[in-house]
């Protein structure tokens, strides 16, 4: 009798290869698992930032990086969470543990099915983002944006082991889902954060989620804000601890998913998987400032602003009698108060969307001169903006001016027929989602006039600009406007 | 650990909340031959293959498999499985299937050879789900042999089976134990276990009621049965003491009885028109009764 019979080790490593491909081809032959993994973020990309880019400009490098994300979330949380709880009740965790299955392949199996799945899903928003939507994307980028993927699914794989830890499949499913949607619409994925009430808001840097969208911003040069390392840590940190438990729970339930010797095993493959992250980490990273834009400083300022008790904060200058805030017809810009007008792009919040304006001849109902504000839209980041700004009351953004004694906000306006429209930037702290109202700039003059009454959304006793111009499509543009009043 | 067992329970007790599924039981697996486990439901069977498969681990007393913890990849790269309730991956196919369970051994066999000998060509284009139950449990069969294993268990291995793929799988069987493969076969089937097992186990709460050939088996069971057509009333006989249980089917009644000789003079005595008159001792499913009765008599 052979006491011992070993394993070559070229048929040890066929044996985890041989389990990666099975995963990969069990996981695209189950469409309940694969359809809607593979296409809800292409889907998503397609209807919400492409065909409706004109609002949002989906069309960025930001947005590519966001719904980047979004698919990272789907394989490891359903191939983990569903698909390994429903195979527990199958006893097929039973039978592998039955078989000499080689330590720990069946996870490693999954994990890298799981990677593969974000791979393409990277793969195929790249090229529509390139392709349909002329994202600025460099091969760097490219490469960036695919490694951060790709590590980014571990952390989801590790929450999607702890819930099928602890649930049946059915569950699962329900649980996983539940993560999956909120957790991306409160890490900002597909909506900017800044129109999320402020707790959600100050929660976000919990959401793994809301980690990784960082990361990818930072990847490809988008404005992001916390330090890559601190992001990087946070995800480490949500797999180990989610990992551990789930580890834990199946290990108590007599499934010995990383073998005999579970220490061993581990240390091997997160050895290797430090190894693996340490070198992406320090090649994507390596050579970037830590964060374009500090948003998080805009957001600590905005905080401390909110602390302010309401009752307490600074009202608005009171508005001054005269109801027109400019007609151009003087060979000026300037408005009758306050400072303005000026073209103003996005550059300030990392954008590249530029404006300039001019006066020229030929008003609306036969005045001498109008404004003309021609540039265009760029896409580098989610929101951006180019037009005019008026700011009622110096210094720009930082003056308060109240006009709830007025009824409404009146204009003439023509250009190249897109949709443009009114912004409204008001309210005790800087950064309150603004009050947009859209209009069509055609070839003939007509009036756009917006009652206050009507716009509860805006703070008209604090009001810090009133902005025209457009948030998109990307390309150029050119409107012209006259005869503002508020009155 | 004996050069000739392979695989082994010593003195395991293992619980389950309040249920004692093991209470003390040894069992030994020896190179060569085919160990049916028998025993009704609950009595450990599944959880005492549990323990050899390092499924479960026990609570008291010792299970090796190949000199090893079954827990250790070493003993289980020697062994082939056929479990009972299992679902395998639905979207992948036979072959598919094989190719991956066998690359986790160290010398399979040629995965196109166990097709060829389970006759499962029919089955190669269609994913697992699509096959029929005793097209799965083909399979599965295949996949625990394709291994090349020393011990292969299998947990009722025909159930779901017909006629044909029933004797084709007995057949395949018998080979492997002539090639030198050991077999523990757990099954509700009595007649499986006559046809192929070398030694039965009877087990029941959790202990071993007794083992040995099925013959040693059968020989410790002193019932007999006695089968004849009578005018006696079915249940006129079945009142009588000797009696332990009574069939009846039309005017043919079959009597359980311990002392055959006893019930034979009195039918004779009270019906001489007595007919077709026969006495055989009990197979092996009416020993297993008795057994497993005695011991629930014991225990309670």
């Amino acid at each position: 009798m052979n006491a011992t019979v070993s394993m070559p080790a070229g048929r040890l490593w066929a044996a985890y290869f041989g389990e990666i491909r099975f995963e990969f081809i069990k996981a695209l032959r189950t469409p309940q698992f694969a359809v809607p993994t593979l296409f809800f973020p292409i889907m998503f990309y397609v209807l919400f930032a492409l065909a409706l880019g004109g609002r949002g400009n989906g069309g960025s490098l930001a947005a590519f990086a966001n719904y980047g994300v979004f698919g990272c979330m789907g394989p490891g949380l359903f191939g983990f969470g569903v698909a390994l709880a429903i195979e527990r009740e199958l006893g097929l965790l039973t039978l592998r543990q039955a078989l000499p299955t080689p330590a720990g392949s069946y996870l490693i199996a999954r994990a890298v099915m799981a990677m593969l799945f974000v791979t393409l899903i990277t793969l195929m928003l790249m090229t529509l983002a390139v392709l349909f939507a002329h994202v600025p994307l460099t091969l760097g980028q490219a490469v960036q944006i695919l490694c951060v993927n790709v590590l980014g699914t571990l952390p989801f794989c590790a929450i999607g082991m702890f819930v099928a830890s602890l649930v049946s499949g059915q569950a699962a499913v329900a649980i996983c889902n539940l993560i999956f949607l909120p957790m991306s619409f409160l890490s900002g994925l597909w909506f900017p954060l800044q129109i999320l009430p402020k707790f959600l808001v100050d929660i976000a840097p919990t959401w793994p989620a809301y980690n990784l969208s960082q990361l990818a911003l930072h990847a490809v040069d988008a404005p992001s804000s916390g330090s890559p390392a601190t992001h990087v840590l946070a995800l480490v940190l949500v797999t180990v601890v989610f990992f551990f438990f789930a580890m834990r729970r199946f290990q108590s339930g007599g499934y010995r998913l990383l073998g005999a010797r579970p220490r061993r095993t581990l240390t091997l493959v997160t050895g290797a998987g430090a190894v693996v992250v340490a070198l992406m980490f320090s090649g994507v990273f390596g050579g970037k400032p830590a964060s374009k834009e500090d948003a998080t400083a805009a957001t600590d300022a905005a905080s401390a602003a909110a602390d302010t008790p309401v009752s307490e904060a600074p009202a608005g200058v009171a508005a001054p009698a005269v109801a027109v805030i400019a007609d151009f017809d003087q060979g000026s810009a300037a408005a009758s108060y306050g400072i303005g007008w000026a073209a103003a792009g996005d550059e300030m919040r990392g954008g590249n969307s530029k404006a300039a304006q001019h006066l020229v001849d030929g008003g609306a109902a036969g005045s001498k001169g109008a404004l003309e504000v021609t540039g265009e839209i760029g896409n580098a980041i989610q929101y951006p903006f180019a037009g005019a700004m008026f700011f009622p009351e110096g210094p720009p953004m930082q003056g308060l001016m109240d006009y709830s004694g007025k009824k409404t906000l009146t204009f003439q306006a023509r250009g190249d027929g897109r949709r443009y429209m009114v912004m409204v930037i008001s309210g005790i702290k800087m950064d309150t989602i603004p009050l947009m109202v859209d209009f069509e700039a055609g070839a003939e003059w007509h009036e756009v006039r917006l009652e206050f009454a009507n716009l509860g959304a805006a703070d008209f006793k604090r009001v810090r600009a009133i902005g025209i111009g457009t948030m998109g499509p990307t390309g150029p543009f050119h409107f012209q406007i006259d005869d503002v009043r508020v009155e | 650990m004996s050069q000739n067992t392979l695989a082994s329970l010593s003195g395991v007790r293992k619980r389950f909340g309040k249920v004692q599924a093991l209470d003390g039981f040894d069992l030994a697996v020896k190179r060569g031959e085919l160990l049916a486990v028998l025993g009704p439901n609950g009595a450990g069977k599944s959880t005492a293959i549990s323990l050899l498969l390092g499924l479960q681990t026990a609570d008291e007393g010792s299970a090796e498999l190949f000199g090893h913890a079954p827990q250790e990849i070493e003993g289980r790269r020697r062994i082939g499985v056929m479990m009972q309730e299992v679902a395998l991956p639905a979207a992948m196919r036979p072959r598919e299937l094989l190719t991956l369970v066998a690359s986790y051994y160290p010398i399979p066999y040629d995965v196109d050879a166990v097709i060829a000998r389970l006759s499962l060509e029919g089955l190669l284009k269609r994913p697992y789900g699509k096959l029929s139950g005793g097209q799965k449990r083909q399979v599965q069969f295949a996949l625990a042999i394709c291994g090349r294993p020393e011990l292969l268990f299998l947990d009722e291995p025909t159930v779901g089976l017909d006629v044909q793929a029933r004797e084709a799988l007995w057949r395949v069987i018998r080979e492997l134990l002539h090639e030198g493969c050991s077999i523990v076969l757990t099954t509700h089937y009595l007649e499986e276990a006559e046809a192929l097992a070398n030694r039965v186990v009877v087990m029941a709460r959790g202990r071993l009621v007794t083992s040995g050939s099925v013959d040693e088996i059968r020989a410790n069971v002193s019932d007999k049965q006695v089968s004849c057509v009578t005018r006696l009333a079915a249940d006129t006989v079945r009142a009588w003491p000797e009696v332990l249980r009574l069939e009846a089917e039309r005017n043919r009644i079959q009597i359980t009885t311990r002392s055959a000789e006893a019930v034979l003079v009195r039918l004779f005595r009270e019906d001489p028109a007595l007919s077709d008159v026969e006495v055989k001792r009990a197979g092996l499913a009416e020993a297993f009764t008795e057994l497993t009765n005695e011991k629930n008599k014991e225990a309670s």
